[in-house]
């Protein structure tokens, strides 16, 4: 214990830290690039495990089904011969289906109800709910209804609500009993190919198995829902179930993976990860590089230092381990500060995103992972600044001591490259020509500068292209794609004189059918499950554009697809897609694919369409154009039409993604700060350490006569030159890491173009030129504080 | 060179035989030392005189062990410690030397305690930092940091830490180069007491053709070698040097 005392005790340990207070602005820059690695590691690290955790936990306590199998029609009992496949552990069918519904006090008003069904008394063995408020049904209830917790919320209901189903022309009175969550609604998206719908047109509900046969007619099922065995060769025991349903017209197969909720969290939960992973290095990155500068710094300084400490007798080691430890503390301190302000920072990100997404169950324990993620932390923190510190300490043990004792020679000087290769250069004026010397002079430097302006402009790139992406997706999904101001969607096809009827009110100026058909596309063993939406060739309310942006409209006999499927179904222009809805397959012609920020669709004529549908001239929704101020008016109009389902209005729909898309983009300007910052703390010490280290000419340049104004200008322009080349590579590496993390991200779902608005550019730019004159501010002013007199007497010691 | 003295006592403390040293300074080749050969006895107070560039520092260095000889040897104490490794070299700068420097070399983060205490660390059985503070006149000031002392405070806190580790060797670079006249005697005077008082071998290093007055032997160098080595039969006390 002695040894360990009189080893803090010793006074090498106590230079160290007062060195380190001494130069405690240029530390502390450096320990908060540090500190926000690890924090931004820890925080989505145990954010993403927190998640996790909380999604497993919540799909494990409610039995989240491994496989959905939607048929046409089935009796109940099919599910006894499906129980007794193997690797089945447990299945329900159900009904699954849409109706209308109206609300409370509005009754006037209809949203999309999608209706499931759950035994009354007991819980379904497969997708279970969780009660929030109210209570589960009774055994042999028939008049009540549970209503998904989002939707609820949105719409102000309370347990003992009555709501009305409105289904083939009548109405059912329901009482609500309670509000639920649902493991595949969590995200309470319709389909994959409409992840973001508002509640004001549509919502999930559940009602009693008896009740569910009223709405279809008749006690036959036309969903199961399975849970399969743990070690179970799901591919085998899905071949098996499809085998076995077969009779009764499988219409999709959905597996866990695919649900559309599931899906769009793990997606969500994805890139989290990858966050994690991709931009702490960055900061650990510059991190190491402004560690590097500072001790190199430091040990110039401490020449004489080193060597008086060899001549009184210290060893190598002893000036090795005392230099290490400059870095060591860096990585030390930054590492534990964000290993607990990413732990605390996780938590808030958690109950955020639990929040906004309504999780059934959280789960944060702090397992092995958690503790591993911990440990890693604190590794990345401190590692890279240890081998940041041991270079310029090993150059700081292997200095001669006699020649430690010496002056340095002074730094080569000699004329550029540059000013060789363009001799015009040597003419320039000194405010011109020092600076420009200067940035080669400490070519080092001056690279890590740029390198540090880079990787702090591409954080802020990258995190600018998303909100511009989404910015894009948004304007064109909402403005180019849907042009129509409203669309009713009715809940059965309705015969084609409807249209005429809505166009024929004084508030629309343009009417247009559309005719969705849910089908299956089929090409070469793959098939994919989504709606196939009929249009009008010359339709003017809706806007198809190919991948290189030129507008389009499907033909006879043939099919426009979303461009996700093109790699989902391995299929190209020209090639024979079969399509098979319920009533009909047809062969049709890729005749190519269209940008779809949102969903996946194929697109056909509306006579197609209705070919797909037994030839029936029929519609399934309308889509209006409808004059200014008349958007209430209208809605309240299509409520009276007997089969409106719901009725969207663009500029709602809209509104709901922008906030669901709000926090989202907090996320990312919070990066952008983090990038700013970045970017700030390796210039202010590349800057800083630079000015420090040139005292002594300054001084000599102002004792000639320079004035402050001119040296200052002098320092701008070194610093800005160097912001500047910056620049260009962080564009390019922002660039870069936006198309990685998109193609992450990439899916069915959703499909991002990756846009950079010129505003953007010009943001970056604009922040760099920024940071680079705030880094230099404290330089300026030591500089203008100098005291001629006592630097000059240093310089001749 | 030797010094009658020395030769007749039988007792070289310090010897260097056909020493030379040669180093780079930047793209200029420097031959400091060439072929130098000196002894100096126990107890002895030697000076070492020489214009700038002559080698007297680094003579000095190869001494102290802070720098090693291009050839020839150098012999303390019956070691040839040209020929010590590292670790041979950093226990003889602990145990057999102490250095004065021209500028100080005070670590400015440390106090004069603490300065000394650098020092003091490194060895088992050091003095007491603060008895040698006294000893220099410097026990009130012990708690000051070098930015708080003037001049010739720093230089005695130098020549503290210098003592602490009660060394045979005392080796002095330009000790009075930074300080004013009166401090500067004042500084030699200090020296040339702890020497005699410690038996120590004393050796400075200067310029100052005046201050050779003050050591029992003057050493000339000149262009890295020895031009001349007398004996002073009348040193004078330091405070009756004037330059």
């Amino acid at each position: 214990m002695s040894r360990v005392r009189r080893w803090f005790g010793a006074k090498l340990q106590r230079k160290l830290l007062r060195d380190l207070y001494s130069s405690r602005g240029l530390f502390l820059a450096v320990i908060v690039v540090v500190l926000l690695g690890v924090t931004f590691f820890e925080a989505s690290f145990l954010g993403y495990r927190n998640l996790k955790s909380s999604y497993d936990y919540s799909y494990e306590t409610l039995h989240f089904a491994d496989l959905a199998v939607e048929v046409v029609q089935a009796p109940p009992d099919a599910v006894q011969a499906l129980e007794s496949i193997p690797g089945v552990r447990a299945v329900y069918g159900r009904v699954n289906t849409e109706v209308g519904l109206s609300l409370p006090g509005e009754e006037a008003k209809r949203v999309l109800a999608r209706v499931i069904s759950l035994p009354s008394g007991s819980r379904p063995p497969v997708n279970d709910v969780k009660v929030e408020k109210g209570r589960y049904f009774q055994e042999g209830e028939t008049d009540a209804l549970l209503a998904e917790k989002s939707f609820a919320e949105h719409h102000q209901l309370s347990p003992g609500d009555t709501l009305h189903l409105i289904f083939d022309g009548q109405e059912l009175n329901l009482c609500l009993a309670g509000i639920v969550t649902s493991p595949e609604y969590i995200w309470p998206a319709k389909s994959r190919q409409e992840l973001l719908v508002s509640p004001e047109t549509f919502g999930v509900f559940f009602v009693p198995e008896q009740t569910a046969a009223l709405l279809s007619g008749g006690p036959e099922v036309n969903e199961f829902c399975f849970l399969f065995e743990e070690q179970a060769d799901e591919k085998a025991v899905v071949a098996r179930i499809e085998e076995a349903l077969a009779p009764y017209r499988v219409m999709a197969t959905v597996t866990a993976d695919e649900q559309p909720s599931n899906a769009a969290l793990q997606m969500d939960l994805q890139e989290f990860g990858e966050m994690a992973e991709v931009f702490p290095v960055m900061f650990l990155l510059v991190g190491a590089l402004a560690t590097y500068i500072l001790l190199t710094r430091i040990v110039h300084n401490q020449r004489p230092h080193i060597g008086l400490m060899r001549a009184v007798g210290y060893s190598r080691r002893q000036v090795l381990f005392h230099y290490v430890s400059f870095g060591l503390i860096i990585g030390v301190v930054g590492s534990v500060l964000g290993v607990v302000v990413g732990y605390l920072l996780s938590g808030v990100v958690t109950t955020l995103y639990v929040g906004m997404l309504g999780l059934p169950y959280t789960s944060t324990s702090m397992g092995w992972m958690e503790w591993l993620a911990i440990e890693e932390g604190l590794f990345l923190g401190i590692l890279p600044c240890f081998v940041a510190g041991i270079i310029p300490a090993l150059a700081a043990s292997r200095i001669a001591p006699a020649e430690a004792m010496r002056l340095p020679p002074p730094p080569s000087g000699r004329k550029l490259l540059l000013e060789r290769l363009f001799p015009f250069l040597k003419r320039l004026p000194s405010l011109w020509k020092l600076p420009l010397r200067n940035i080669f002079r400490n070519r080092r430097r001056s690279l890590y500068t740029v390198i540090g302006v880079a990787l702090g402009v591409s954080l802020i790139l990258v995190s600018a292209a998303f909100v511009d992406s989404i910015d894009y997706l948004l304007d064109l999904q909402f403005n180019h794609i849907q042009r129509y101001d409203a669309q009713i969607s009715f809940a059965e096809p309705q015969p084609e004189n409807m249209l005429g009827e809505v166009a024929n009110w004084t508030e629309t100026t343009v009417v247009e059918p559309v005719l969705q058909v849910p089908a299956r596309l089929e090409y070469g063993g793959e098939a994919y499950s989504t709606l196939v939406v009929g249009l009008e060739p010359d339709s003017r309310l809706y806007g198809l554009y190919s991948l290189d942006g030129q507008a389009v409209m499907p033909s006879p006999g043939e099919i426009l697809l979303s461009e996700g499927l093109q790699h989902t179904l391995d299929i190209e222009v020209g090639d024979a897609l079969a399509v098979r809805s319920a009533s009909a397959v047809e062969q049709l012609r890729v005749s190519g694919f269209v940008k779809q920020p949102m969903g996946t669709y194929g697109y056909v004529t509306l006579e197609q369409a209705r070919d797909l549908v037994g030839g029936q001239p029929v519609l399934s929704g309308l889509m209006l154009d409808v004059k200014p101020g008349c958007l209430g008016s209208i809605r309240e109009q299509a409520y009276q039409i007997p089969g409106t389902a719901s009725v969207e209005l663009t500029a709602e729909s809209l509104d709901k993604v922008n906030e669901l898309m709000g926090l989202l983009r907090v996320m990312m300007w919070v990066m952008v700060g983090f990038g700013a910052a970045l970017s700030l703390a390796i210039v202010f010490t590349t800057v800083t350490v630079s000015v420090l280290g040139r005292r002594w000419e300054i001084a000599t340049m102002r004792t000639l006569g320079e004035s402050r104004g001119r040296i200052a200008a002098m320092l701008t322009i070194e610093n800005l030159s160097l912001g500047l080349v910056g620049l260009l590579p962080g564009v390019g590496l922002g660039y870069g890491l936006a198309m990685l993390f998109f193609g992450l991200i990439e899916s069915d779902m959703i499909s991002f173009d990756l846009v950079v608005f010129t505003d953007t550019y010009l943001l970056a730019t604009g922040l760099v030129v920024l940071i680079m004159l705030l880094s230099q501010l404290p330089g300026i002013r030591y500089l203008n504080r100098l005291n001629l007199a006592r630097v000059a007497k240093e310089q001749a010691a | 060179m030797t010094s009658p003295a020395s030769e007749a006592a039988g007792d070289s403390l310090i010897r260097l035989e056909a020493v030379s040293r040669t180093y780079r300074m930047g793209l200029v080749e420097v031959q400091a030392l060439r072929s130098v050969s000196l002894q100096l006895a126990r107890g002895e107070f030697v000076v070492i005189l020489g214009p700038s560039g002559s080698g007297k520092t680094t003579l000095l260095n190869m001494v102290g062990g802070i720098d090693s000889p291009t050839s020839g040897r150098v012999i303390v104490d019956g070691i040839d410690i040209a020929a010590l490794d590292e670790k041979g070299l950093t226990q003889y700068r602990r145990s057999r030397v102490s250095f004065v420097f021209q500028f100080f070399n005070l670590i400015p983060t440390l106090t004069a305690r603490e300065n000394v205490e650098f020092a003091a660390e490194l060895v088992t059985g050091p003095r007491d930092p603060v008895e040698v503070l006294e000893e220099v006149g410097l026990r009130e000031r012990a708690d000051h940091f070098p930015s708080e002392l003037s001049g010739g405070e720093q230089q005695r806190v130098a020549i503290a830490r210098a003592l602490v580790k009660d060394p045979p060797i005392l080796l002095c670079d330009e000790p009075t180069g930074e300080l004013d006249f009166e401090t500067g005697r004042h500084i030699l005077g200090l020296i040339r007491r702890i020497g005699e008082v410690g038996n120590k071998t004393v050796l400075v290093v200067t310029h100052n053709t005046a201050v050779g007055e003050i050591a029992r032997r003057v050493v000339r160098l000149r262009s890295g070698e020895v031009v001349e080595s007398r004996e002073n039969s009348n040193p004078l006390d330091p405070q009756e040097l004037r330059w």
